[in-house]
Parts: C-alpha cells; sequence; structure tokens
C-alpha cells in the first residue's frame, strides 16, 4: 500500500531531542577540523547548547504525547523523564570534561560528539517502543562509549579499559540480539505492546520455553548494560581505566536509558511472565547489591570504589524492578534521578582533584581537603551523604522509596538484605569523610588548584539537584508516579 | 509554629559557625538564646497541651508517598521537647566555658544546635518517615559530636562505631515504619495509635522485631549497649547531652510513642521486660567496677535507660507514670553529673576516681552542685530522683506478671546505684585533698549549668505538684488513656519505703568495701559485645577480600566465562521447562554428503581449538564457515551461501590482519582450569544446539515460503523467486548486506595500509617490533587463545 515517504509533522516532534542531537553532533565534527587546537573549546559549548535545545526539544516532544513512527516510538511520560535525564547528564559530563581535556591535551572534538551521539542512542532508548528500536539505540550509545572509554589513545588504563568495554559489551548485547530473534520468531512482532497481547492471549501464546529462553538471552544484555550481578565484571575495570569524566557520565546516562528499556521490555512485553523471571531479577539484585557493597568495602582507588558502588546502587534499583509494580517503576526512575546527581557530582570532584594523568586517585590522596578547599569538600560531602542515603538527599528518598515499594510487593526479605547493605555502605562512603576533613594535608591537597569554571558549574548543579530531590522530593516524585504506569 | 521551632536550631547552626570567627559573642549569644526561646516558647504551650488539648500541625512534604512534614505536640512531646530545649540551653551554655578559647567552639556550637533541631523533629514529628529522618540527623551529628577531637584516632573510632550500630537501628527502623504504615494503612502516627487491632495483624512480629531493634540500638540496649561507652569520647557537654539526658532516650521515646499501638500482648512485655531488665543490672554492675568518672556515669546511664524499657514493658498505668517521672529526675541529675565530671577534669586533668579526693576545698561550688545531684540519683529523699524511685518500686510491686522478679531487681539496682551515686558525687569531693595538678574554682559558666539542673531536681522533689501536669500527661499519651497523677515526697510507710531503707544500707556496705569487692572481679569478660563488633568487622572485611579476590580477577577470559556460564544457565533453565523432551537427533535420514559436510564442520572446530598457531586456527574457523555455507547450499539457500562466504573470507582476512600484531600465541592456563573450560564450553554447545533443535520442534508461525511462491509473480513480476526475494522482497536487506560487505572491505584495506606502513617503518629503522596495538593489560598480563 502507498504511503507517503515523509513522516506526519507530530512524529518529527516526537523525537526532537533526537533530531536536535544528531543535528549538534554533526555540527561538532564538521567544525572541528577547521578549528585551531586553542579554539577547541567552542566545541564543548557547541556541545552544552545542542543538549539544551534537545531537554527544550524533550519538553516538546512531551506536549505531542503518544506512538509515532509505526509505533516504533512513543513519547509518554516515562519516555520524557529518561530523555530529560541522560540529556541532563550529557550536559554535566560535558562541563566536566572541558577542562579535562584542555588538561589532558587530546584537544580533539569528536569528544563532544561521541557524547552527543551517545546521548541520541539513550534518548532513543528512552523512547524505544519496539525491540529493534531498543537494539539500535543500544548500540548508539554504547559504540559511542566504547570509543569515549578510550580517548586518551596513549593511556595504558584507557585503553585496557576501552578494550574490556568493547569486547565484553559486544559479546554481551549480542546475547541481546539472539533475545530478540527468539522472541520475534515466537511471537511473531517487535512491537513490545504486540509482544505482550500475544504473551497474554492464550490462544496466540507461543510455547513458554521459547518465551523463557529469550527473556533469559535479553536479561543477559539488560544486566549487563545496567552491571547487575553477575554481569557486573567489567564496570570496576572499564570505570576505573577510563578519563574520570568519561566514568561519570558511562556510570549515570547509559546506565539510566538501559534500565530505562530494562523496565520497558519487563513491565510490558514480557509481563504475562513476570512470575518468571520476577525470581531472576530478585537473585540478581540481591547479589549484585552484596558484590558492590563488599567489594567496595577494600577499595582505595577511588574511581574503583566509585564503580563498585555504581554497581550496589543498580543492585538497589533491581530491587525496585523485582517489586514489579507501578510504585517499583517509579521508584526505580526517582532512584536514577536522584543516583544521577550524586553519582556525576562525585565523579566531577574526582576529575577535579586527579589532576593532570589522573595522579590523585586514591582515598589517601584526598587527606585534608577539608582544610584545603572546604567549599569542595563540603559539595562533595552531600554526594557522599547521599549515596549514603542520609535524609535531606536525594538519595535517602529514593532508598525510601525503593525499599516502600519491594515491602509494598511483600519482598520482605530482599528488604532486610539491602537496608543492612547500605549500612555496610555506610562504612566505606564514610572512610572518604573521615579522610577528607580528619586527616592532616597531604601533598596532593597541598597542590591542589582552583576548581575550573565547568566543574565547578557541573558541581554546583549536582548538588542543587541532590538537595532538591531530598528536600522537595514530590517535584520529580509526582511527575515519576504519573509516569510509571507504561504503554500497554 | 511547631515547624518554626524545629527549624530555628537548624537556622541558628548554619548562622553560627560562620558568624563565630568574626562576632564572637554575639554567635555565641545565640546558640545559648536560641534554646533558651525555645524552651520558653514551649512552656507557653503547656498548659493547654496539660490541659489535654495536644497541637497537630500537619505540613505537606512528599505527599505521593505519604510523607508529610506534620508535628504532634502531646504529653510525652511536650515532656521531652522540654528536656531537650532546656538542658540544650545548659549545656550551650556550659560549653563556652568548657572549650574557651578553642579554635573550633563555633562549629562545635553549630553541631550542638544542629542535633537540637533533629532532636525535637524526633519527638514532635507525627509521621514515622519524617520521625525517621529527624532519627537519623541525630545518629550523624552524634557522630560528628563523638568524633569532634578528630585528631584522636580513639575518638574517630567510637564515633564510626557508634554511627554504624545506631545507624543500622536507623535503617531497621525505616523498615518498620514502613511495614507499620502497611499495617495500619496510614504514616501519620496519630493515625496508627488510632488504627487498632495491630496485634493481630500477620505483619505485627517484624513490625515489632524491627521496632526494637531501632529502639535498643539506639538507647544502648544489651546486647547492642557497648558503643555508648566508647562515644564517652566525645568532649563532656556532648556526653552529658547527647548521651545521657537526650539522644539515647529516643529510643525509649520510640517504644513509650508506639505503646498504645504495639504493646499488650505476649511478646511486647517479654521482649521489653527480658531486654530492659538485663540492661538495667548489667549497665549498673559494670558502672560498679569502674574507676573513670565519665565511664562510671556511661554505664549507670545504660542501666537507667534498662529501667525504663522495663517500665514501658511492664505496661501498667503506674509503671508508665515511674518511666515519665524518673525518666526526667534521671536527665537532670545524670545531665549535670556529666557536666560536673567534665569540670573536675578541666581542673584536675584526671577523670580516675582513685586519684581524686577532697575536691571541696578546692571547688566548693561544683562539690556542692555534684552532692545534690548524686542524692538525687541515689534515690535519697527530698529529690525528685527519690519520687521517682518510689514510683518504680510502687509500680513493680504492682506489676501485671512476674511481680516478684521486676521487684527484686529493680531493687538491687537501688542498692548498687545508691554506691555508684556515692562514688561520682561524693568520693571525689570527700577526704583530704589530692589531685594530680591543683585544682581551682571552675568558671562560672562551669557550674552554673550543672547547678541549675540539680537545684530543679531539688526543687521538684521538694514541691512535686510542680511536675505533676508533665508527668500526668505524658504518663496518659503512652497509656493511650487518661492517667491520674499525685505526686509527693512521703506515701506512708510501704514496701517502697523498706527497699528505699534496704537499699542504702547494702548500698552504703558496697560503696565502703568497693576496693575488697572490686579485686573478686574478672579482669576482663571473655565475651564482651564490643568484642564481638570488632570481630564481626573484621569477618565483613575478610568476606568483602575473599569475594572480590574471587569475582573480580582482572582477567577477561574470567569475566567472558561468568557472562556464559550465567547465560547459558538462565537460558537453559527456560529450556528445561519444556514440556516434551527435545526433539529427537536422528541421523539416519541424513545423505552421505550432508554427513561429510557435517564432519568438515566438526574437524574445522577441533583444529581450531586444538591448533598451536593463531593462524592455524583462523585457518580453520574459515573452514567451519565454508562447511555452513555448504549446508546452505545443500538446502537450498544459493543466496544465504553467497553471503556466509563473503562474509567467512573477510572474517578471515580481518582476524589474520588483527591477530598478525599479537604476541607469539603461547599455552599458560594450567591443566585443570582448560579441564573446566572445556566443560563450560561444551555446555554452552549442547545449550545452543538443544536450544535450535527444541525450536526447530515447534512452528508456532505459518512458513513464510508459500507466500513468496505464490506472489513473486504478481506483485514482483519475476518467475525467478530467490532473485525476487534478494532484489525486491527483501531489497533493503540485500541492501544492508552489501553495505556491512562494502564497510568490511574498507576495514580490511584500512588494516593492509597500516601492515604497509609498519614493514615500510621497520625496514627503515630496525628496531624492536612495535607493541603499540595490543591492548596493555595492566592486570591480565598473560594472554590465551580466545
Amino acid at each position: 500500500m502507498p504511503a507517503s515517504l515523509f513522516p506526519p509533522y507530530e512524529d518529527l516532534l516526537r523525537i526532537l531531542p533526537e533530531i536536535v542531537l544528531t543535528i549538534a553532533g554533526t555540527l561538532v565534527m564538521v567544525l572541528e577540523p577547521a578549528l585551531r587546537p586553542e579554539r577547541k573549546r567552542l566545541l564543548g559549548g557547541i556541545a552544552i547548547a545542542g543538549l539544551l535545545v534537545a531537554l527544550w526539544g524533550t519538553a516538546v516532544a512531551n506536549l505531542f504525547r503518544g506512538p509515532a513512527f509505526h509505533q516504533m516510538v512513543v513519547v509518554d511520560g516515562f519516555a520524557t523523564f529518561f530523555r530529560a535525564l541522560v540529556i541532563v547528564v550529557g550536559i554535566l559530563a560535558v562541563l566536566c570534561s572541558i577542562h579535562y581535556l584542555q588538561r589532558e591535551r587530546p584537544d580533539s572534538g569528536e569528544y563532544y560528539a561521541l557524547v552527543l551521539f551517545s546521548v541520541v542512542g539513550q534518548s532513543v532508548m528512552a523512547a524505544a517502543n519496539e525491540l529493534i528500536m531498543i537494539f539500535i539505540g543500544l548500540e548508539i550509545s554504547s559504540i559511542a562509549t566504547y570509543v569515549l572509554a578510550g580517548y586518551l589513545r596513549d593511556d595504558r588504563r584507557n585503553n585496557e579499559s576501552a578494550i574490556k568495554y568493547f569486547l565484553l559489551g559486544s559479546f554481551a548485547t549480542a546475547f541481546l540480539l539472539y533475545g530478540i530473534a527468539w522472541i520475534y520468531g515466537a511471537a511473531g512482532t517487535t512491537n513490545l505492546v504486540e509482544i505482550r497481547r500475544v504473551l497474554s492471549t492464550p490462544e496466540l501464546a507461543p510455547p513458554r520455553f521459547l518465551v523463557g529462553v529469550s527473556a533469559a538471552l535479553m536479561f543477559v544484555g539488560f544486566a549487563f548494560k545496567v552491571s547487575a550481578a553477575p554481569f557486573q565484571v567489567w564496570a570496576p575495570d572499564v570505570y576505573q581505566g577510563a578519563p574520570a569524566p568519561v566514568t561519570a557520565f558511562m556510570s549515570a546516562g547509559p546506565k539510566a536509558a538501559a534500565f530505562a528499556i530494562f523496565l520497558r521490555v519487563y513491565m510490558t512485553a514480557f509481563e504475562p511472565i513476570s512470575n518468571r523471571w520476577e525470581p531472576v531479577v530478585w537473585l540478581s539484585a540481591l547479589a549484585t547489591m552484596f558484590v558492590g557493597n563488599f567489594a567496595a568495602l577494600l577499595q582505595n582507588n577511588i574511581k574503583r570504589l566509585l564503580a563498585y558502588s555504581s554497581i550496589a546502587h543498580a543492585g538497589y534499583v533491581m530491587v525496585a524492578v523485582s517489586a514489579h509494580s507501578e510504585i517499583g517503576t517509579a521508584a526505580a526512575m526517582f532512584y536514577l534521578a536522584a543516583y544521577a546527581f550524586m553519582n556525576v557530582g562525585a565523579f566531577a570532584v574526582v576529575t577535579h582533584f586527579a589532576r593532570q594523568g589522573e595522579k590523585y586517585v586514591d582515598v589517601d590522596d584526598l587527606a585534608g581537603l577539608g582544610h584545603r578547599q572546604p567549599v569542595t569538600a563540603a559539595l562533595f560531602s552531600i554526594f557522599l551523604l547521599s549515596l549514603i542515603g542520609i535524609p535531606l538527599t536525594g538519595g535517602f528518598f529514593g532508598k525510601f522509596y525503593i525499599f516502600k515499594a519491594a515491602l509494598e510487593a511483600k519482598l520482605y526479605w530482599l528488604t532486610v538484605i539491602g537496608l543492612l547493605n547500605s549500612a555496610v555502605a555506610a562504612y566505606y562512603y564514610l572512610r572518604i569523610l573521615v579522610v577528607m576533613y580528619f586527616h592532616e594535608p597531604g601533598e596532593a591537597a597541598q597542590t591542589v588548584s582552583p576548581v575550573a569554571p565547568g566543574v565547578k558549574i557541573a558541581l554546583w548543579a549536582s548538588a542543587a539537584g541532590t538537595l532538591l530531590l531530598g528536600i522537595f522530593p514530590s517535584v520529580i516524585l509526582d511527575f515519576a508516579d504519573r509516569s510509571a504506569a507504561l504503554m500497554k | 509554629m511547631l515547624l518554626l521551632l524545629t527549624l530555628l536550631p537548624f537556622a541558628a547552626a548554619a548562622v553560627v559557625a560562620p558568624l563565630w570567627s568574626r562576632a564572637h559573642r554575639f554567635a555565641a549569644g545565640i546558640s545559648v538564646l536560641v534554646p533558651l526561646g525555645t524552651a520558653v516558647a514551649l512552656l507557653s504551650l503547656a498548659p493547654a497541651v496539660w490541659r489535654g488539648e495536644p497541637l497537630l500541625e500537619p505540613h505537606a512534604w512528599a505527599p505521593s508517598v505519604g510523607v508529610s512534614l506534620s508535628f504532634h505536640l502531646d504529653g510525652l512531646s511536650l515532656l521531652f521537647s522540654l528536656l531537650i530545649s532546656g538542658i540544650g540551653a545548659l549545656v550551650l551554655l556550659y560549653s563556652q566555658g568548657y572549650l574557651h578559647g578553642s579554635p573550633n567552639l563555633g562549629r562545635f556550637c553549630a553541631t550542638l544546635l544542629f542535633f537540637m533541631g533533629s532532636m525535637l523533629g524526633v519527638v514532635l514529628a507525627n509521621n514515622l518517615v519524617a520521625l525517621f529522618v529527624f532519627w537519623e540527623l541525630t545518629s550523624f551529628s552524634s557522630y560528628l559530636l563523638i568524633g569532634f577531637e578528630s585528631s584522636r584516632l580513639k575518638a574517630r573510632n567510637a564515633a564510626l562505631q557508634a554511627l554504624l550500630v545506631t545507624g543500622i537501628g536507623g535503617l531497621a527502623l525505616l523498615a518498620g515504619a514502613v511495614l507499620l504504615a502497611l499495617a495500619a494503612g496510614s504514616y501519620e502516627i496519630t493515625e496508627v495509635l488510632a488504627a487498632g487491632g495491630l496485634r493481630q495483624h500477620a505483619l505485627y512480629l517484624p513490625i515489632l522485631l524491627l521496632i526494637l531493634g531501632a529502639a535498643f540500638t539506639k538507647s544502648a540496649q544489651f546486647p547492642f549497649h557497648f558503643w555508648l561507652p566508647s562515644a564517652m569520647e566525645a568532649p563532656a557537654p556532648v556526653s552529658a547531652y547527647l548521651h545521657s539526658a537526650t539522644m539515647v532516650k529516643a529510643g525509649v521515646y520510640l517504644l513509650a510513642r508506639l505503646n498504645p499501638a504495639l504493646g499488650g500482648g505476649a511478646e511486647w512485655p517479654l521482649l521489653l521486660g527480658l531486654f530492659g531488665g538485663a540492661t538495667m543490672l548489667i549497665g549498673v554492675v559494670v558502672a560498679f567496677f569502674k574507676n573513670d568518672l565519665k565511664q562510671i556515669l556511661a554505664y549507670s546511664t545504660i542501666g537507667v535507660l534498662g529501667t525504663l524499657v522495663l517500665m514501658i514493658g511492664v505496661g501498667t498505668p503506674d509503671a508508665f507514670k515511674a518511666m515519665a517521672a524518673y525518666l526526667l529526675a534521671h536527665a537532670l541529675y545524670k545531665g549535670s553529673l556529666f557536666l560536673m565530671s567534665g569540670a573536675v577534669d578541666h581542673e584536675t586533668g584526671t577523670r580516675d576516681i582513685g586519684e581524686l579526693s577532697g575536691l571541696r576545698r578546692a571547688m566548693p561550688l561544683t562539690a556542692a552542685v555534684a552532692l545534690i545531684a548524686a542524692v538525687s540519683m541515689a534515690g535519697l529523699p527530698p529529690t525528685l530522683g527519690f519520687i521517682g524511685k518510689e514510683l518504680l518500686y510502687e509500680s513493680a510491686n504492682h506489676a501485671p506478671a512476674y511481680a516478684w522478679l521486676v521487684t527484686a531487681a529493680l531493687a538491687v539496682n537501688g542498692a548498687i546505684l545508691f554506691a555508684v551515686a556515692a562514688m561520682a558525687g561524693y568520693k571525689p569531693f570527700a577526704g583530704p585533698l589530692r589531685s594530680p595538678k591543683p585544682p581551682h574554682e571552675a568558671p562560672w559558666t562551669l557550674w552554673t549549668a550543672p547547678g541549675v539542673a540539680a537545684v530543679l531536681g531539688l526543687v521538684l522533689g521538694l514541691a512535686p505538684r510542680a511536675a505533676e501536669s508533665a508527668i500526668r500527661s505524658a504518663a496518659s499519651a503512652v497509656a493511650g488513656a487518661p492517667v491520674s497523677v499525685e505526686l509527693s515526697l512521703f506515701h506512708g510507710f510501704n514496701l517502697p519505703l523498706l527497699l528505699t531503707a534496704a537499699g542504702v544500707i547494702v548500698g552504703g556496705l558496697l560503696y565502703i568495701y568497693r576496693s575488697r569487692i572490686a579485686g573478686l572481679a574478672p579482669r576482663s569478660a571473655p565475651v564482651t559485645a564490643g568484642g564481638v563488633y570488632d570481630r564481626l568487622l573484621a569477618a565483613l572485611v575478610g568476606f568483602a577480600a575473599l569475594q572480590t579476590r574471587w569475582l573480580q580477577s582482572g582477567y577477561l577470559r574470567a569475566y567472558l566465562k561468568i557472562i556464559i556460564l550465567t547465560a547459558v544457565l538462565l537460558g537453559g533453565y527456560a529450556l528445561l521447562t519444556r514440556n516434551a523432551a527435545a526433539a529427537a537427533l536422528s541421523v539416519s535420514d541424513a545423505r552421505f554428503h550432508e554427513l561429510i559436510v557435517g564432519g568438515l564442520i566438526l574437524a574445522g572446530t577441533i583444529a581450531t581449538v586444538r591448533a598451536r598457531s593463531r593462524m592455524i586456527s583462523v585457518a580453520a574457523v574459515g573452514a567451519v564457515g565454508v562447511g555452513v555455507s555448504l549446508i546452505f547450499v545443500l538446502f537450498g539457500a544459493p543466496d544465504l551461501a553467497m553471503t556466509q562466504l563473503t562474509i567467512e573470507a573477510l572474517t578471515v582476512v580481518l582476524l589474520v590482519f588483527v591477530f598478525h600484531h599479537l604476541p607469539d600465541f603461547s599455552l599458560k592456563s594450567r591443566r585443570p582450569v582448560r579441564v573446566l573450560d572445556v566443560a563450560l564450553c561444551a555446555t554452552a554447545g549442547v545449550f545452543m544446539g538443544a536450544l535450535v533443535l527444541a525450536a526447530g520442534a515447534e512452528r508456532p508461525w505459518p512458513s513464510i515460503s508459500s507466500y513468496f511462491t505464490d506472489n513473486s509473480r504478481d506483485l514482483a513480476g519475476g518467475r525467478n523467486v530467490v532473485n525476487v526475494i534478494l532484489t525486491d522482497f527483501r531489497g533493503l536487506d540485500t541492501f544492508g548486506e552489501i553495505t556491512v560487505l562494502a564497510i568490511a572491505g574498507i576495514g580490511v584495506y584500512a588494516l593492509l595500509r597500516l601492515n604497509m606502513d609498519e614493514i615500510r617503518r621497520r625496514e627503515g629503522a630496525r628496531t624492536a617490533p612495535s607493541e603499540a596495538a595490543i591492548p596493555a593489560a595492566t592486570t591480565a598480563p598473560d594472554r590465551e587463545t580466545p
């Protein structure tokens, strides 16, 4: 049947953020060779401008809620939430990067283009309503991130990080793709809503084992991307090796987007077989919290410590997923937002403090920062307290909401173990606080330079976000609550 | 109003610290006047509350999750908040003298104010989550205050220990609060208390245990009591304020607050009685054997906290009355004794009662204050301590169960407490003057503050009617029903008075023969709760080390194995749920040439694995690919075969170029590891094979091939179905394949050029082979075949 090749006007508006970001990314690529090295900072400005316009585009797209491009993408509250989240993470990451790139001197503009393209992928993931779109979004985001992880080509740590991330990541996505193939074979469609309809209609339902196998294979892919156990193994090595601002970005944006698709697929398409995947997610949540928190106890490298902590936080979100309820979804959304602010903020401090060549990345190096740079230390404390889950920070409400959802879903043991885990976690975050405030300033703190303007903005913005979510949680909470009912 | 009262100390804390360096006197004034003003404001609200008109003040916070900042001022909250603000004012006044001239005084006062706000929040909050929030803030400010002298490792460890213990308890409170709200249908405490029927709820026991966990850790009940003596590393004002008068009573407050909803039944009195009673006796006995003034006071505080918990467990209106009266008396005398111990330490440089005596000669005012407080602690008339203790005996005597046991325990406690009071408030001041350094009378700030508290205990003892309404309305709030209270110093000659008299005699003897009795005590207990805590912490770290070594080796191959293994387990499990057995594998109908091709594939696979050189491996992989292409040909899919063949060729070329850069191949893993690897790979292979076979047996959708044969002519106008599929039905697929091939081709070209460049360079400068393209695996120095 002949149809107009040009998509309807509303459909284009529904993917406005992706369009804007792609244009901005391409612009950066085109301008890059034309700029002299000292002018390359301009590219960071273009990236931020593009991201800000994309944020506006997200708001515009939100006015035109509904499916687009033959149900391949859908703009709903959920999509808007995650689009805004990944774009904000992108902005914060670029702010941290401008100074970093000047310092480490591979000052080439592809960096910003890669960030923008990665955000495009994540944005697609947020709005994808169909397995192929999910896969495409995931790959766009991942490939850009693989390159970013190894951006400093002459740095051995960067190289190791990138190659591990790339090899393991491609391997895990292959499982995802294989799972997609199987569910397409079983259900005859890749549209999530359609899959759900087929699975929940007894006359149409394909053999259970086929659905189970595809759900299991796709779980491998998703769990890898959100660094849930036992697929968390890559995260510490990759986070430690990658440039600090890239780690900040990786640990927040792609993770949030991966959780978005994880939630959407399992809460819509595989919802009819939730009794079969719930125990798996339950176990994974449990293992993720344990592995992350207990391994973090021993770390002295702060990037690696935060990597393990980011695994542990993925575990908490997995608790929300295993609640498989609307309040669980809303809790996961809120938590990911709070987590993005506090984690990017913490990595911004690491970016600032590490100095050229990332020389100072041990916890002990922070000794006496509280005396040398009280403001930076105070902001860092806010992020750490939020990571612990102390009240008046976003981390507290996030945890509260997740455990409330879990208890309402009668996941009593998981909640108890989760709570005990957060007590363990307090131990290693507090250690940083103790070193920062209670130890005599060491060489690293003596020589610390003033905070670069970009990093400063990122720090203040993250702190503001963390406190806002902790003191006035309703701003985000109500939106998450309203958006948790996914299109079914 | 209540919101304002709660937030005011926080605001003051934010102002005081930065202001201190610029306007020291002004900031000091604020930090004393804010708690004082709060106390006055509360007193102005008091008459209405005492008349039985509690104040309820809701504020929205996060309505979608049921969290509000609502406040509630009833008798119990009022008693606590008066103590918090009143003693807060005294302690802040005292701190000005105690830390005089310290550069950190501003920070200290700010933290104390922050704590005061949090503690007011705990007792005023009418929402379970808000209560938890403030509860955690008190733990956190306690952490900051214990570790205030941060240069001392002991102080830092004590701070962390206190935070971990009370923090875990706080998390229990969070879980308990959410469950309680689930059961009662609301997060508002007033509604929870009105809900009724909670004792019959299925979740009652978990709720109870979690709430008790929270209360027991916070109020230092056995076996969680060990953090409180360690917390004595804090400066004296902190010990007086947080660790005797207010914060440690938060657990008692929580139990008292929730008593109408959770109390009664069988578990509540049993658990509270058991733990409270044990804590009471352990606390007071250990206190008796201590020499350090602050340790004596700390352990006796633990004992009193046990007494209060025990009273809530007894659960009669009389017991609540005794609890409220004793709580007030204890806060007054213990607060002043702690402050006094700080003054003694300040002037003499020691807190060891063995080294101190006769201080009354040098410090008469401090001695007088200490004596008044000690009289109240010993439970002698005419003090509030006496009235409180008489009420304890009275209610124990009428306890609904085990009255004799409770009475006996309380009597033993009373006797030892008498001796302990004498040790703390009499011993250092009596006799000839002895002190490591010559003492002087403390500055006025150091004795006024404890003096006010001690004298208040005395005045309330002489005129008990003044405290009547406060105690009555507090006891009524705990009981959930009106309780009548009449306080007087003399109740006639009855059992309580008899027990008091006996206690004085036994306690006096204990005090006199203390040195001899102390000689009998074992030097150290074989098992201490603190030791268990240390061992648990060590075990935690040990477990962490083990787990991390095992899981995070840094080797790529180990990570791959984990991914494969889990994927196979998950998928295999799903596959096993299939009802029918896997489709039977039949070789009998296979044709001869098919078997040959199959053999080729198998041989290729084995050669890939067994090969001793990468190039042979790559060639063997190519052979496998060719075999697969042949299968496609045999089953009538030439287009697929063509694509496969091209892809295979390109892959082999790419692999050759990439592997060319890798160092020489060597076999490094040990034999058992290789055997395990083989097993893992075999399992993965079996899973994949079984999956394909099982899926092949199912055909949920009709085959598409008939559609192509039926429509290739009508829709696409071609008779060669394969051509039509390639160029029309799947035209976009073909286009995609071409694109992929083209990109792969470009990749091969790029690699070729790279290689040529390198060869040229190597010929130019005969140096060692470049390693530039090798990922420098810092954690994985040895490599195996992929």
